[in-house]
């Protein structure tokens, strides 16, 4: 069977680094899935959920807030901006996060532009890591 | 010979430097350990996207042909580097080491009357100008302990910009690489353009390990392991668009190297500071053991003369 060396970093730490068998990704361009043999590949990445099917064939779900995603034939690289694995999240504390948020974002909404972008990609962020979390809950039902 | 009272004064004198010294060692030592973590933490993600880019520009004529930032120019007339120094002295070689090796590179690489102009990152970068008589174009304040990305995000946008406007033909980074503690190596890096063909000296990756790509060699090595067994075209595919991953990538990673870069100098910085004053609190310790040996034997001096003179005073008076 052929296998996709997969790395993902983020500046702060390498967060997986595994042989796969397929890369299911959310690019600008919408989601894409990698398999073995893929033709070399860049694209920037939105805010959403990776999923990793391992060598043993179970699969590995981790959250991404932007970054760039680098396809060699035989290897994956992620350059994330954050990434966290499924689970490592706690959905509460993602869910009450999100929630703080939407609550600032109402705040502010009139004043300040910048201040809204950042707290908008926050919020992408967080969305991207309950996404993460559920689907992560879903594939190893866990209820 | 000097007098008692002169050797006490100076051993006094003495052991308070060396008080200062070993009050600074240990000062630095902890700011070391916190600038030797991020650096390391940083370190992977600096690297495999040096690597990416580096590759993407080995790809240029394909289908990422004439990204502003990946072209090379024909002639390179101006040269603009960022220079990454320390904001205080007493750190031995620190600032020397790092200005002499960018002066030394611009010497090698760009002799033939090309303009060079620094922009300094650190108070002691003026020593390009005091020293070689190089133009500063733009001095940046550098925090003592760095954390954030954002922090280099305007000296990044100065030099694009500068770029990308034509000022710049060529943009380098000089700082220090931190390979341990007691060992630091100055660097010349290619920034822009982003360029696989660059003078080895030039390419690079950030970081300590001597094998990880600092040659062309070395580096097309790798990605050829990355690329298996057959010889395979490296034509990249861009989604959505190779002009627009490009535009944010490029930057981005930019950025990033800037901040690695940044953060390797400060480490560097710390350890060498840590050691140069280890060395100085070793040097005031040697000199005060001297120093209290001519005290001793002065003091043995004197009381023999006076032991002399007053037996010859007795001497005198029962003869």
């Amino acid at each position: 069977m052929k296998l996709i060396k997969f790395e993902i970093v983020t500046p702060e730490r390498m967060v997986l680094q595994e042989q796969v068998q397929q890369v299911v990704a959310p690019t600008k361009a919408g989601e894409i899935t990698v398999l073995p043999g893929h033709i070399p590949l860049v694209s920037s990445l939105q805010s959403g959920v990776i999923e990793v099917k391992n060598e043993k064939g179970e699969y590995e779900v981790m959250s991404v807030s932007g970054g760039f995603l680098e396809v060699l034939k035989d290897k994956v690289v992620v350059l994330a901006d954050t990434a966290e694995r499924a689970e490592e999240l706690d959905e509460k504390r993602i869910e009450e996060a999100r929630a703080r948020a939407e609550e600032s974002k109402k705040d502010i909404r009139t004043f300040d532009r910048e201040r809204f972008a950042s707290i908008s990609a926050k919020m992408a962020k967080e969305l991207a890591r309950s996404k993460a979390a559920k689907r992560w809950r879903k594939l190893k039902n866990i209820d | 010979m000097a007098s008692i009272k002169d050797i006490q004064r100076r051993i006094k004198s003495v052991k308070n430097t060396r008080k200062v010294t070993k009050a600074m060692e240990m000062v630095a030592a902890a700011k070391m350990r916190k600038a030797i973590e991020s650096v390391l933490k940083t370190r992977t993600y600096a690297n495999l996207s040096w690597e990416t880019i580096l590759n993407i520009s080995k790809a240029a004529n394909g289908a990422a042909a004439g990204h502003k930032l990946l072209v090379k120019r024909d002639k390179v007339e101006r040269v603009g580097i960022i220079l990454i120094t320390s904001n205080r002295g007493l750190c031995g070689g620190f600032n020397t080491n790092i200005i002499t090796k960018a002066h030394k590179s611009i010497e090698m690489h760009h002799k033939d009357g090309k303009k060079v102009e620094f922009v300094t990152i650190g108070k002691k970068g003026i020593g390009a100008k005091k020293y070689y008589g190089y133009d500063v174009v733009a001095e940046f304040p550098k925090e003592d302990i760095i954390t954030e990305v954002k922090e280099v995000y305007d000296i990044a946008k100065l030099v694009i910009d500068d770029y990308t406007s034509g000022k710049y033909d060529k943009v380098m980074v000089a700082y220090t690489d931190f390979v341990n503690a007691a060992t630091q190596e100055p660097r010349v890096k290619q920034l822009l353009p982003v360029d696989i063909n660059a003078e080895d000296e030039y390419l690079g990756v950030v970081g300590s390990d001597t094998r990880v790509g600092t040659t062309k060699e070395m580096i097309e090595e790798k990605t050829e392991k990355h690329l298996s067994d057959e010889k395979y075209d490296l034509d990249y595919t861009f989604e959505p668009s190779p002009m627009e991953v490009l535009d944010e990538m490029i930057p981005r990673l930019i950025e990033v190297q800037l901040f690695q870069a940044l953060l390797e100098s400060n480490a560097s910085e710390h350890s060498a500071r840590m050691t140069a004053m280890h060395q100085a609190t070793d040097a005031a310790s040697d000199m005060i053991s001297e120093l209290t040996l001519s005290y001793n034997k002065a003091r043995q001096e004197k009381i023999t003369n006076e032991i002399a003179e007053i037996t010859a005073g007795a001497n005198a008076l029962s003869m």
